[in-house]
């Protein structure tokens, strides 16, 4: 099987073919927007990171993200003095063999200068971005990041576990999935670790998921790793009867298949298969990991509905129940309360969803790109979470 | 009224109803290859287990090809599952 992709210098093909102009810092948002209102057709990727306890979390993603294949060519803007310095990352970006430039404001006249020498570089891009072809590629070369959010009683018994044959099949065919939001993986330690590859990820593993374990505390909910029920009353309700079953519906998007590596926020997989990947369950941050890691696609779940994508990136999304999907029909691309209707079985919406995306990563637009839902952000980290509790214990 | 219920892998021993069924009613599992009915023993709220097959005391109950939880009590086709006939496993 295979997919139509565009070719890229270090043998990696993307779905989408963008140039993208990044700001390495808040400052130089504004010369960013003013170059993506100049050059139509560009994507204007802005977030607040790269100064000061942002820095650190800038300098890991942003070259993971403009190293992605979705982007044809990459221009980065910055103000000179931040921590996350744009001759640095476009150093790391280069890497990949892609074209990279970059403009920093304080040495390029300032902002009307900046924009206009920005908007020059970025029609070049732009032209020759449009030059390109798709090629036919085999489906080892396309990654997918798994996600959820807006979850329902029902995410875990239709949309994910659909998800999760559609992630077995591109696996099957030598693909890789980026399972993320570890945070949500607590209580299937056990039995993520027998699926396994390798006693070394197994290891992992355990280390990962105590970390999401972590993470859940610090935010005061009683999930603990073993303890009784450790549901919220909610899900009890709902008839989720404890924290095995509750995490086993969220990984369930990652199928049966095995691990084949745990990577940090962020961190590019060195194998293929099914990776574990350090994220939060903050739906755009998590995105931006994969991202980040390599994914072309992300395949999306949700019970309530969401409009989310993210720039340069097709995100499919597959919801849960009829209801939710005839609430906001415009917004999601797969209906997987066919299941609970007793229209499809499992099998055919995950068989539904492997096409759609392949169909999608030869071009066909997914909703969130037709609705023009067009987020980027990156993880929040250092600052409020751990602070927060540091304030609860120290002021209070 | 047809009440259906939701079975995820082919290991596994109960199903997930899709809408509340009342105590007596047939339940229709679609799965890929037949559709097993089964008569619920009790009502079963919307969104909770039934299980597909009897479940000896101590024995696993198992959705999504794995083990959620053990049987406190003997459970037959067509109980309803949930914390007071289900406790967690001893984790390895």
């Amino acid at each position: 099987m295979h997919f139509y992709g565009y070719p890229r210098e270090n043998g990696t093909y993307g779905v989408r073919n963008n140039v993208a102009v990044i700001s390495t810092v808040i400052c130089a948002n504004g010369v960013v927007d003013a170059i993506g209102r100049k050059v139509p057709g560009v994507l204007a990727m802005t977030h607040d990171h790269g100064c000061g306890a942002t820095a650190e979390i800038a300098v890991r993603t942003l070259p993971g993200i403009a190293a992605n294949p979705n982007y044809a060519a990459v221009l980065l803007v910055g103000l000179g003095c931040e921590g996350a310095q744009a001759p640095v990352l476009a150093r790391e970006i280069a890497k990949s063999g892609k074209w990279v430039e970059y403009l920093v404001i304080q040495d390029n006249g300032g902002t009307s200068e900046t924009i206009r020498k920005g908007a020059a570089i970025a029609r070049k891009m732009l032209t020759k971005a449009r030059q390109e072809k798709r090629v036919l590629a085999g489906l080892e070369n396309l990654t997918i990041g798994l996600e959820c959010g807006g979850s329902d009683a029902f995410s875990g018994v239709t949309a994910n576990p659909a998800v999760g044959i559609a992630s077995d099949m591109l696996i099957a065919q030598g693909g890789t999935a980026i399972i993320a939001e570890i945070t949500e993986m607590v209580g299937t330690t056990h039995i993520l670790k027998k699926r396994a590859a390798t006693p070394e990820v197994a290891r992992k593993v355990e280390a990962y998921v105590a970390l999401g374990a972590e993470a859940d505390s610090w935010r005061a909910e009683p999930v603990a790793e073993g303890n009784t029920h450790t549901v919220a009353p909610g899900n009890l309700a709902g008839g989720l009867s404890n924290i095995i079953e509750k995490s086993l519906g969220c990984i369930a998007k990652g199928g049966q298949s095995p691990v084949a590596d745990c990577v940090p926020y962020a961190v590019k997989p060195s194998t293929k298969g099914l990776i574990i990947m350090e994220t939060d369950g903050y739906d755009i941050e998590s995105i931006a990991g994969m991202v980040a890691g390599g994914a072309q696609i992300i395949l999306f779940t949700s019970g309530r509905g969401t409009p989310t994508g993210f720039m340069g990136i097709p995100v499919i999304k597959v919801i849960s129940n009829s209801l939710a999907y005839n609430k906001m029909p415009g917004d999601i691309d797969i209906n997987a309360g066919e299941i609970l209707d007793g229209v499809k079985t499992v099998k055919e919406v995950g068989r539904d969803i492997f096409d759609l995306m392949l169909r999608v990563a030869g071009g066909e637009v997914a909703r969130a790109e037709a609705n023009r839902q067009e987020q980027f952000s990156l993880r929040q980290e250092g600052f409020p979470y751990p602070s927060l509790r540091d304030i609860a214990r120290n002021c209070l | 009224m047809e009440y259906r219920a939701v079975k995820i892998t082919s290991r596994d021993n109960v199903a997930v109803v899709v809408q509340a069924v009342p105590r007596g009613e047939p339940v229709i599992i679609a799965t890929d290859k037949n559709a097993l009915k089964l008569t619920a023993n009790e009502d079963v709220p919307a969104g909770h287990k039934i299980a597909l097959a009897p479940i000896k005391q101590g024995g696993g109950v198992v959705r999504y090809g794995e083990i959620i939880g053990l049987a406190t009590r003997s459970i037959r086709q067509g109980d309803w599952i949930h914390i007071h006939n289900m406790a967690l496993p001893q984790e390895n």
